[in-house]
């Protein structure tokens, strides 16, 4: 098969095509309450496992709520924790690094072993028995999967500074008597964004899925909050007498993860394209 | 009169069990008005000097005086814009993201204070340039621009000491000459001390009063560089001097 060369042009269409997707999605979610067919709470013994009609076009579930309005209620809440979630350890992670790199000695081995102990455990076992001991609740979901999502950050923010720090113009502005905190944020900072954004984009699939999967495990939002997860949790008992309700949010998830995780391909395929410019 | 001054100066990397010596108790003086020549091959500890020097890096043992006063690693600002530094990697010695201006600008402002007089269209015209020019990020100029532009940012902050580390090595010849040229005629104009690393000694010849002759960390040979050049007393020396001459014949 012919394989597609990547030109600037058409990694600039594709990452306008993703952004706009992504953007889309985003929209929807913030205007989710004022979209939605029908109330995503109201209950109905009348209408439980309904098939997709006119008046709810993905269905209703076992308490005969609306599958639709749920769905779009529910991106609200599962692109906005990971939305947020990401920004956090982003922030977080990214300051650590630059601290750890910067400083090295004693900094260094407090911020990078306290990583290593994060890491020595696998992401989903740490963020369930976080959420296990603190309890349900978005707020506990996101503090499980933040607490050790730093790590990934730190460790490039660090690599970042090491090789950046050794760079000419680093010394340049040390001999021009800048402090630590100025040569950090105007000399460092801008040049290694452009990995940890790709990271960053990347990530917000990846923490969509973690706090649905804590949700799918009853430990992340609790009923009635519409999250996908949980939407998915919910339904699953009823897959073979009511499968649109497992479908539609497990659809939504697919979707919205591969368009994060293809805008954040983008975002790196553009950085490599100016990067090859200049 | 002695404006600097090394005592025993040495430097160690230690990485894991291994020790690197890449000085080893190494005195120098620079005089006022004076360009020091520093001479060897690669690995030779010229550049350690000037890092240690610069206050880039701290000394294992020894001490570097300015004035008589000895320096402490943590140098002020004051001691900072005493002692400029010009890079071998001109272009890599700005900020990538930002114009040359706004390079000298914070510069002269982190060194001289925020009110300090800067005149960019004269120091540009100083260093043979256009003002225009200043306006481009370091990507958008030569490397013989570029290297102008540093002499011109090292230049802005008044330095009484001018460190230049092999800056005319990645440059072609006529690039070269001209940037020593310049060099050679700020320093003399503005009776600026200069410390001048190079492994070419025909350049040192040209440009430098005196020269060291440095290897494995250690100074081999000191004296008027014309005189060092023409009649090296040491064998080392000669054989560095008849290695160049070899390839120039």
């Amino acid at each position: 098969m012919k394989k597609r060369i990547k030109t600037p042009e058409r990694i600039r269409r594709r990452a306008i095509v993703f952004l706009a997707l992504a953007g889309i999605l985003v929209v929807i979610s913030l205007i989710a309450p004022l979209i939605c067919p029908n109330d995503p709470y109201a209950t109905s013994a009348a209408d439980m496992n309904r098939a997709p009609c006119a008046q709810f076009p993905f269905g209703t579930d076992r308490y005969g709520r609306c599958v639709c309005s749920r769905v779009l209620m529910g991106a609200r809440t599962s692109i906005f924790s990971a939305v947020a979630l990401v920004g956090l350890t982003f922030l977080a992670g990214s300051v650590l690094g630059l601290l750890a790199g910067w400083y090295g000695g004693v900094v260094d081995t407090l911020i990078m072993r306290l990583a290593d102990v994060m890491l020595a455990f696998p992401q989903m076992v740490l963020a369930i028995a976080v959420a296990g001991i603190l309890g349900g609740g978005m707020g506990n979901a996101m503090l499980a999967m933040g607490i050790s999502g730093w790590t990934l950050y730190a460790r490039l923010a660090r690599a970042q500074v090491l090789s950046l720090k050794e760079e000419p113009y680093v010394h340049a502005a040390r001999l021009s008597g800048c402090s630590g905190w100025t040569i950090m944020i105007k000399s460092l900072l801008p040049n290694m964004l452009g990995p940890l954004l790709v990271t960053a984009a990347t990530q917000i699939g990846v923490m969509m899925i973690g706090i649905a999967g804590l949700s799918f495990l009853g430990i992340g939002v609790i009923e009635p909050q519409a999250e996908w997860g949980s939407m998915i949790n919910t339904s699953r008992a009823y897959l073979q007498l009511a499968p649109w309700a497992v479908l539609a949010p497990a659809v939504a998830t697919i979707i919205t993860v591969m368009i994060f995780n293809y805008l954040g391909d983008c975002v790196r395929d553009v950085l490599e394209a100016k990067e090859a410019e200049t | 009169m002695i404006v600097l001054e090394g005592k025993s100066l040495a430097k160690r990397y230690e990485q894991q069990s291994t020790v690197i010596h890449a000085l080893r108790g190494v005195d120098f003086r620079l005089e006022s008005g004076e360009i020091l020549g520093v001479a060897g091959e690669s690995g030779s500890g010229k550049s350690t000097l000037l890092k240690l020097i610069s206050g880039l890096e701290a000394p294992s043992a020894g001490s570097i005086l300015l004035h008589g006063k000895e320096l402490s690693p943590r140098r002020t600002k004051e001691e900072y814009r005493t002692m400029q530094m010009i890079f071998q990697n001109a272009p890599a010695s700005f900020h990538p993201r930002r114009t040359i201006a706004d390079s000298i600008t914070e510069s002269v402002r982190s060194l001289r204070g925020r009110n300090a007089p800067l005149d960019l269209a004269s120091l540009a015209d100083r260093v043979g340039l256009q003002r225009e020019l200043m306006d481009r990020t370091p990507r958008q100029l030569s490397g013989g621009q570029c290297q102008r532009m540093a002499i011109a940012r090292a230049m802005a902050v008044e330095p009484e000491i001018l460190l230049c580390d092999e800056i005319t090595s990645a440059l072609d010849v006529s690039s070269q000459a001209q940037i020593l040229h310049l060099l050679a005629g700020i320093c003399r104009e503005s009776h600026t001390s200069a410390i001048f690393v190079s492994h070419d000694l025909a350049v040192i010849r040209c440009l430098c009063d005196r020269v060291m002759i440095m290897r494995d960390g250690a100074l081999v040979e000191e004296g008027p560089a014309a005189q060092v050049i023409r009649q090296p007393r040491e064998a080392y020396t000669k054989k560095l001097v008849d290695s160049v001459l070899e390839i120039k014949n």
